[in-house]
């Protein structure tokens, strides 16, 4: 069986045929994984700017499609939908087939998901720079887009689980369930949070079906679930397929997956509305909310422990390997993030930390953190078996991970340092009971940490831009190997 | 494939036999011990906040929680109530005003000139004042009441444009000021307000044409310019409708301190001539703040700009 891993899917045909190999669609894989990296250094370079432009706000230069308002979404579109989406729909076609022993059902709705995605994800960019918003947070894009994501959607489902009803293992291997729930998840969020009446046939403009507190509720009903299913549960799915790979070793507990992974499906949906404690929100849906984050934090530790236990007995992989490095790392700072989130979904931590930047830090900590790094060490591993060849230079990605690293800890520190100031300063009182600062002295305090996350944000941006290099390098080595494979190939087969 | 895991017996830790993609495999370790606790523990976590505060929607009501707050309603009545951000609200805002209640009394009752005879009087409007001051005024005032050239009145010099005096300030503040000055380009040919802007510049010490400032000087007070009719005959300003002084080196539209030359002080100047003043609207606060929240900012307006 490990012959199928091992096999090219560029190998000629006849010779495909002769070995009784499967042949998957790779190709998707590979259009997808390329464009992870393009809307990696797209979305990230967005981030840095607008991090630049809160920092120094003539860096809006008064021109409307690149003030922080609009761009805002560009940055969160094109890293969660652009980056992370197509990340899940490269890693999920290839974790689905090799594990199924199917190629995938259709290659045409493949490359329509593909294309699909990509024109979502630049149209919703281009219509924010436009003006045109639904201002729900990570849902921005106006309902004819919000249909063309729904129509992409459906295609993707029928694809993974046509192609999962193919399979010719009798059990759906771990990973598998992950990309389901999150598939599911995602349909029914983006369904309800984008339920709206438009103004017209040929108006960009919609009202949403929802108001007032029900609206907040909703929206953030689907927003942290997208933070639960689309941000976790699915790049779960990535670390249980990669993480077991690249370290040689068996998952380190089968029930323990089965646990969490239930747990996670059955929690996150109660958790939304910690994101609206103390405001019109009834107490006991706020109540409710915390309690379901606090018990959150086991089985998202389950997660955790099952990817760094998988290591155990191979961990001196930590030091000579890099890809490894990354995803330990990254399961460490989802261990970090899960424990952080439920923390700050208690009521009264959340009355401290509500609105500051303590909330953004806590994003970026899963965000790059988990989101990224488990990404880039599932791409290191993916992409030289795409291209049937090996990293072009190990020591690049290894100053990758550590360009990561520090900008994540830069970025992060700065974010709880300013969080807890703005906290603190909206509260402070003098000892007449009077507010002891305005709005805006909060503002100037936590300016020198405005820099600093941008000084974070550029050390991992460039982080991205080695890994672009060593990528391109790879591939191009691989398809150096492939015409030298080949001519001789050719030769050897006149041969025969 | 197997499903039969007695084939890895050998193994201290079975896998599950299922193999996927070659080589993942699965252990079947039992679940962490600290982590089936801790998980224990997050559930009694999670019921004694159910016990504490609202939690749970039956039909149409919930479950109250045992904890209680009493606060004091808008009829003055002692309410106790369960647990709800509402009666927070009420409570933490009925403590803060109980306290603040014989401050605030203290300071209608007593003159403008006594307040700071009580230095605990006059540390409590000086603090109150502040924040006031942070959250109201300094949106345009900056913090620290020191203004902005060519946009808000500097508050922490002694210069008053409508007058320094704690009646004076009560009036700006409570019922808002607009200041404005004619638009002289359309009345008055270029040279002649070079020569204004020259003598006017003299009068601060500024560098200027000796000839152009005597033409100027003569201009101010004429009944072509007519300047002196509000800046006055020694261009010291007027309070009563605000024209300020020109004498002292204290600049509000002019964004004479921008420039280091002379010149480019004049030109300043100039184009304040040339324009006018049709920006200087402050909003009326009497409607939106108490009377004592005005007369604490009276207090420390005043104190700001050392009053008058």
């Amino acid at each position: 069986m490990s012959s199928v891993a091992a096999a090219s899917p560029y190998a000629l045909g006849a010779d495909r045929a002769a070995a009784g190999v499967e042949e998957y669609n790779f190709d998707i894989v590979k259009k997808f994984t390329i464009m992870t990296l393009v809307w990696a250094v797209v979305g990230m370079s967005v981030g840095v700017y607008i991090a630049s432009e809160l920092a120094w706000p003539f860096l809006n230069f008064g021109i409307p499609y690149i003030e922080f308002g609009r761009f805002r979404p560009v940055h969160t579109t094109s890293v969660i939908l652009g980056f992370g989406g197509s990340a899940l729909f490269a890693t999920s076609y290839y974790i689905v087939q090799r594990t199924c022993q199917a190629r995938l059902i259709s290659d045409f709705a493949a490359s329509f998901t593909f294309w699909g995605w990509q024109a979502c994800v630049i149209l919703a960019d281009a219509s924010y720079m436009m003006g045109h918003t639904t201002s729900r947070e990570y849902a921005e894009m106006e309902w004819p887009l919000a249909l063309l994501i729904l129509v992409v959607w459906v295609v993707y489902m029928n694809l993974f689980i046509g192609t999962i009803m193919r399979r010719k293992q009798p059990h759906i291997y771990v990973a598998n369930w992950f990309y389901l729930a999150f598939i599911l998840a995602v349909a029914i969020l983006h369904v309800f949070n984008h339920l709206a009446i438009p103004v017209s046939m040929f108006s960009m403009k919609s009202y949403s079906l929802f108001s007032g507190v029900q609206d907040a509720m909703t929206q953030w009903w689907y927003g942290h679930n997208m933070v639960g299913f689309y941000l976790t549960a699915a790049f779960l799915g990535m670390m249980y397929y990669f993480v077991p790979k690249q370290a040689g070793r068996p998952i380190y507990s089968y029930r323990l997956s089965i646990v969490h992974f239930w747990a996670l499906a059955f929690m996150y949906m109660w958790v939304g509305a910690h994101h609206l404690h103390w405001t019109a929100l009834p107490d006991w849906t706020s109540t409710l909310a915390a309690t379901f984050s606090i018990l959150l934090l086991m089985p998202s530790w389950g997660g955790m422990i099952n990817g760094i236990m998988t290591l155990s007995g191979a961990w001196d992989k930590l030091r000579t390997d890099p890809v490894m490095r990354f995803m330990i790392v990254a399961l460490s700072f989802y261990g970090m993030s899960t424990f952080e989130g439920p923390m700050m979904a208690l009521k009264e931590v959340n009355a401290l930390s509500h609105y500051t930047n303590w909330t953004v830090g806590h994003v970026h900590s899963g965000a790059l953190g988990w989101v990224a790094m488990i990404s880039f060490g599932s791409l290191y591993h993916l992409i030289p078996k795409l291209w049937n060849t090996r990293l072009y230079s190990v020591r690049l990605a290894a100053v990758h991970f550590w360009l990561a690293t520090i900008g994540i800890v830069l970025y992060i520190v700065a974010m709880w340092i300013s969080g807890i100031t703005q906290g603190l300063m909206w509260r402070a009182y003098d000892q007449f009971g009077n507010l002891q600062y305005s709005f805006i002295e909060s503002v100037a305090a936590i300016h020198p940490f405005y820099v600093m996350r941008m000084i974070g944000g550029v050390f991992f941006l460039s982080g991205v831009l080695v890994m672009v290099f060593n990528v391109t390098m790879t591939i191009l080595q691989g398809k150096r190997e492939e015409r030298q494979a080949l001519a001789a190939g050719g030769l050897a087969g006149a041969g025969v | 494939m197997s499903q039969n895991p007695s084939q890895q017996s050998q193994q201290a830790v079975q896998t599950t036999g299922h193999v996927w993609d070659g080589d993942l495999q699965e252990f079947n370790n039992p679940l962490p011990t600290w982590w089936v606790y801790t998980f224990f523990a997050t559930i009694i976590f999670a019921i004694g906040y159910w016990l504490i505060y609202p939690a749970w929607p039956i039909g149409n009501t919930y479950t109250r929680g045992f904890d209680t707050i009493t606060y004091v309603d808008k009829a003055g009545q002692k309410v106790t109530s369960h647990w709800n951000t509402r009666a927070l609200l009420m409570e933490d805002m009925n403590k803060a005003t109980a306290f603040q209640k014989p401050f605030f009394d203290k300071v209608m009752a007593t003159p403008y000139e006594q307040i700071a005879k009580d230095p605990e009087l006059e540390n409590f409007v000086m603090a109150t004042g502040h924040s006031l001051f942070e959250n109201n005024c300094a949106s345009c005032h900056q913090t620290g009441g020191q203004g902005l050239v060519g946009h808000y009145p500097n508050l922490t010099d002694d210069d008053w444009l409508y007058g320094g005096h704690y009646a004076q300030i009560a009036y700006t503040i409570t019922d808002g000021r607009h200041g404005y000055m004619p638009t002289f380009g359309e009345v008055l040919e270029p040279a002649q307000i070079d020569d204004l802007a020259n003598y006017v510049a003299s009068l601060s010490g500024i560098p200027a044409d000796p000839a152009k400032v005597a033409a100027g000087k003569h201009l101010f007070h004429s009944d072509t310019a007519g300047c002196f009719y509000c800046h006055g005959e020694q261009a010291t300003g007027r309070h009563v409708i605000g024209a300020p002084n020109l004498t002292d080196q204290i600049w509000l539209w002019a964004d004479v301190p921008a420039h280091r030359t002379a010149q480019g002080k004049i030109e300043a100047i100039r184009k304040v001539i040339y324009n006018g003043v049709n920006k200087g609207v402050m909003p009326a606060w009497g409607d939106r703040l108490s009377p004592v929240d005005i007369k604490v900012l009276t207090f420390y307006v005043h104190n700001l700009g050392g009053g008058q």
